[in-house]
């Protein structure tokens, strides 16, 4: 008997001609570890939300879910409450209680547990996750890392047989979201749990999942098991959300070359070790051409309290005209702390900031364009249109229609005109931000986080689209957790840590030798007889690989 | 962990600053009041090494002189005529009235402090949850909401400073309108996260019925005994209230602000009880001076 089974479901929300969901099925056993996958807006928020009647969304439905045999909708509220366990996409948006302990016990008060045995269950849990240190904190003070944690646990307690996750990974660091699925994986595979896991990073789950959904336009393009799953991902469409030991074989060796394709990163070695790699005369245009400072920064000192910890400590560094700077940092660190310095709207507490040699010392948009990591905060007006009319209120009347019509064209906003800049996608709101920014003809770009919570496609398009800005002259200095990102848009990276920007070089050699601030496809090259590479494109451009 | 008086069971506190609040208001003796004022403050210092005084200090020094100063100029009736002042007489009578009511509420105020310290919004809920389960989680969230707006509108003040949209600078009509807008987004982004935390909510089975409580607290003994002297201590503060011992009458006679003979023994057991926290917590600070671990 199938555990979890859809039959041509399909979903369609009130008034809208498109069905989110169509004609989906599925069947999943117990104890399977089920990763689903595709763009934004594919439908699978969706699905999951129709598998947690709670909060399922209103609309035309049609299909059936059967759960251990039964309709689903058969089964009564609470035991549903009890069994199907959800954890969204924000960590703090979740969280409903002041205090950790309270939040824990949340759901076990809903089901009405006697005092004992929440005792009982959350002192197992605590000490299983590791969280006494956490218990009587506030839920405000914690990390996302933390706060996704207590979530999980949360639902956890209430002990599940099904748990969905919708993203989960999505808002937090590299380092913390590895340690998100590892506890996943624990999961899994000590205590039983089926999981349903809505992911992008199928760098660190495709290796875990024993099955795997594609959605493409709110229907299953193709399910099955991880291998069968990369293969089919092979064309251009997909090839963003490829592992880099994947995309990495496939580029060099036909499919039909391959006796197993690699999805691990030891896979990838193993493939590696089987190819002669020739270097290829390097193409690479090396730009030794001095170029005039557009910021500096002198001895910058901040700190948020006056007994807290100094976040940016004598920091000095210099950006050149059409430069791209990556920062990249630990959690915590001050990169976000750093860019609103930068940007003015934090005052330090001693240094300078001059801007093409001049002092700036208040907020400017037409010198700096500041991207914050919530674009949300960003907007006031009620459409996209407002927003950007709001935002080109400087200059003459035609220019300023011109430079609108192109920024509408290039960012591909003209469809969404009318819509409110909270209803866009995350990577909409970005662009979105973006354009509203450049239409003051800034300087400099300072942008906070870019790829948090969008998929590889979106990534991608976003790049092409910095590369672009920086190519017609605005200087970019970005914040980022993503070394891929960093390693293909930068000029030059910096690592911040303890309050100062050390080892500021160009991404080669920064990054190169790196056993974590790296790129997966950089680990897969490491002490290999080849020439390391940090990106799939240096690998295209400098190997050549003689197929048998 | 919790020591002192936190320790102690929600119901048993909850009762202390009810009772205590009464008697503040109801007592009208300077020199109880100022004594009293006193006890709550050293309280406050002890209980969050001063946390909550050097954020409020600013209030309780404009309510304190506030109320002194405003009841001589505005009343005017009584027979001993101080000074003129803009041909207005200043009464002794209304300085005394003054400086009772600048007492009374900045000793409430204190207490208000010191109440927030211990009396933090799960043992709220726990009080009284029974009572009214729904208004209680709600005047949770709501409470928690609070810290949560405050840290939202500094991130979206900062975002849109950068923008050049900032409520701290400009003309009038520029802060007021950029003041709005930045209250705006807040309202709609918090409306938008609000619904998610509902979700939340709703998948982890709340609203299906009747909640169980996690509920941490017992009523020990040290409950019993501190409700039992308190309890004692309220009836004999009140009694001496209504006996005229702790109110010193302004109208029709003046009367002295000094005590005298039976009037000690009232303005004894009132501050006992507004300073058995104080008590408690001293006796906890000479405890751990005193501790000394086995070697």
């Amino acid at each position: 008997m199938a555990f979890l089974q859809a039959r041509e479901v399909s979903f369609r929300y009130p008034e809208q001609t498109e069905w989110a969901v169509q004609q989906l099925s599925f069947t999943i056993n117990k104890g399977d570890f089920v990763v689903i996958m595709g763009a934004s807006g594919s439908g699978k928020s969706t699905l999951l939300r129709l598998l947690k009647t709670e909060v399922a969304p209103h609309g035309e439905r049609t299909g059936t879910f059967f759960y251990k045999g039964r309709l689903l909708t058969d089964y009564a509220a609470d035991t549903l409450a009890q069994d199907i366990g959800m954890v969204f996409q924000d960590p703090e948006n979740q969280i409903v209680m002041d205090n950790v302990m309270e939040e824990l016990v949340f759901g076990l008060e809903n089901l009405q547990y006697s005092t004992s045995i929440m005792q009982k269950k959350v002192a197992e849990m605590v000490h299983y996750f590791g969280l006494e240190g956490l218990l009587n904190r506030k839920t405000y003070e914690l990390s996302g890392g933390q706060k996704q944690l207590i979530n999980l646990a949360a639902v956890l307690l209430m002990e599940p047989k099904l748990l969905l996750l919708d993203e989960p990974t999505a808002q937090l660091d590299p380092v913390a979201a590895k340690q998100f699925i590892a506890f996943l994986r624990q999961m899994n595979e000590e205590l039983g749990l089926t999981i349903l896991l809505v992911e992008h990073r199928l760098e660190e789950v495709l290796p875990l999942a024993d099955h795997v959904i594609l959605m493409d336009q709110g229907s299953a393009r193709q399910q099955g098991s991880p291998r069968a799953l990369a293969e089919a991902m092979s064309i251009e469409q997909f090839k963003a959300y490829l592992p880099a030991a994947t995309a990495l074989a496939l580029t060099f060796s036909p499919r039909s070359a391959l006796s197993v394709l690699p999805l691990t990163i030891k896979e990838g070695k193993r493939w590696l070790r089987q190819q002669t790699v020739r270097q290829k005369p390097l193409a690479r245009k090396v730009e030794v051409k001095e170029k005039a400072p557009v910021l500096q920064a002198t001895s910058l000192d901040f700190q948020y309290e006056r007994n807290g910890i100094k976040l940016l400590n004598q920091l000095s560094f210099t950006v050149y005209e059409g430069e791209s700077f990556s920062i990249v940092g630990g959690n915590g660190s001050g990169k976000s702390t750093l860019l609103k310095v930068l940007a003015q709207v934090l005052n330090p507490q001693r240094g300078r900031v001059f801007i093409r040699g001049r002092r700036v010392k208040q907020p400017d948009p037409t010198l700096i364009g500041y991207l914050p990591q919530n674009p949300k905060l960003f907007f006031l007006e009620e459409t996209v249109m407002k927003e950007m009319e709001h935002a080109a209120s400087l200059g003459a009347e035609e220019e300023r229609q011109e430079r609108m019509d192109y920024f509408l064209e290039v960012f591909e906003l003209s469809p969404l005109k009318e819509h409110h800049p909270y209803d866009l996608s995350g990577g909409e709101q970005q662009k979105l931000a973006l354009a509203c920014l450049l239409l003051k003809n800034p300087v400099l770009l300072l942008i906070d986080e870019p790829t948090k919570g969008l998929d590889p496609e979106t990534k991608k398009h976003l790049l092409h689209l910095f590369q672009r800005i920086n190519k017609e002259g605005v200087t970019i200095i970005t914040v980022t957790h993503d070394i891929e990102f960093a390693a293909r848009l930068s000029s030059r990276c910096g690592i911040l840590f303890q309050g100062q920007l050390t080892a500021i070089a160009d991404p080669d050699t920064l990054f190169k030798g790196n056993a974590f601030y790296t790129t997966a496809i950089n680990r897969l090259t490491r002490n290999e007889e080849v020439a390391e590479v940090l990106t799939l494109e240096e690998a295209e451009q400098t190997w050549a690989i003689d197929t048998p | 962990m919790k020591r002192g008086f936190s320790s102690f069971h929600p119901l048993v506190c909850f009762f202390y600053y009810i009772g205590t609040m009464s008697v503040l208001m109801l007592a009208k003796q300077p020199l109880f009041l100022l004594t009293a004022m006193l006890i709550l403050l050293v309280l406050n210092g002890v209980q969050d090494s001063g946390r909550g005084l050097r954020q409020w200090w600013l209030g309780l020094v404009l309510i304190f002189a506030g109320c002194l100063f405003i009841y001589p100029f505005a009343n005017h009736r009584g027979t001993h005529i101080l000074f003129y002042f803009h041909g207005n007489p200043i009464m002794l009578e209304s300085i005394f009235q003054g400086g009772i009511t600048a007492l009374a509420w900045t000793s409430l105020l204190l207490l208000f402090l010191s109440y927030n310290v211990i009396i933090t919004p799960e043992k709220f809920l726990f009080l009284f949850a029974g009572v009214l389960p729904r208004w209680a989680l709600l005047t949770m969230i709501t409470l928690r909401f609070v810290p949560l707006l405050r840290r939202r509108i500094v991130e979206i003040e900062s975002v849109q400073a950068s923008k050049g949209t900032s409520a701290r600078r400009g003309s009038l009509y520029h802060r007021a309108k950029a003041g709005l807008l930045i209250v705006q987004i807040l309202l709609t982004w918090s409306l938008e996260e609000a619904v998610q935390t509902a979700d939340s909510m709703k998948a982890r089975g709340y609203g299906l019925g009747r909640r169980s409580r996690y509920i941490p607290y017992t009523f020990k003994k040290k409950d019993s005994v501190f409700l039992m002297i308190s309890l004692l201590l309220l009836a004999l503060s009140l009694y001496g209230c209504w006996l005229g011992d702790l109110v010193m009458a302004v109208q029709p006679i003046l009367e002295t602000p000094l005590l005298h003979g039976r009037e000690w023994l009232f303005y004894v057991f009132a501050l006992g009880l507004v300073g058995l926290p104080l008590g408690i917590e001293g006796r906890e600070v000479l405890l751990w001076h005193f501790y000394k671990p086995e070697k």
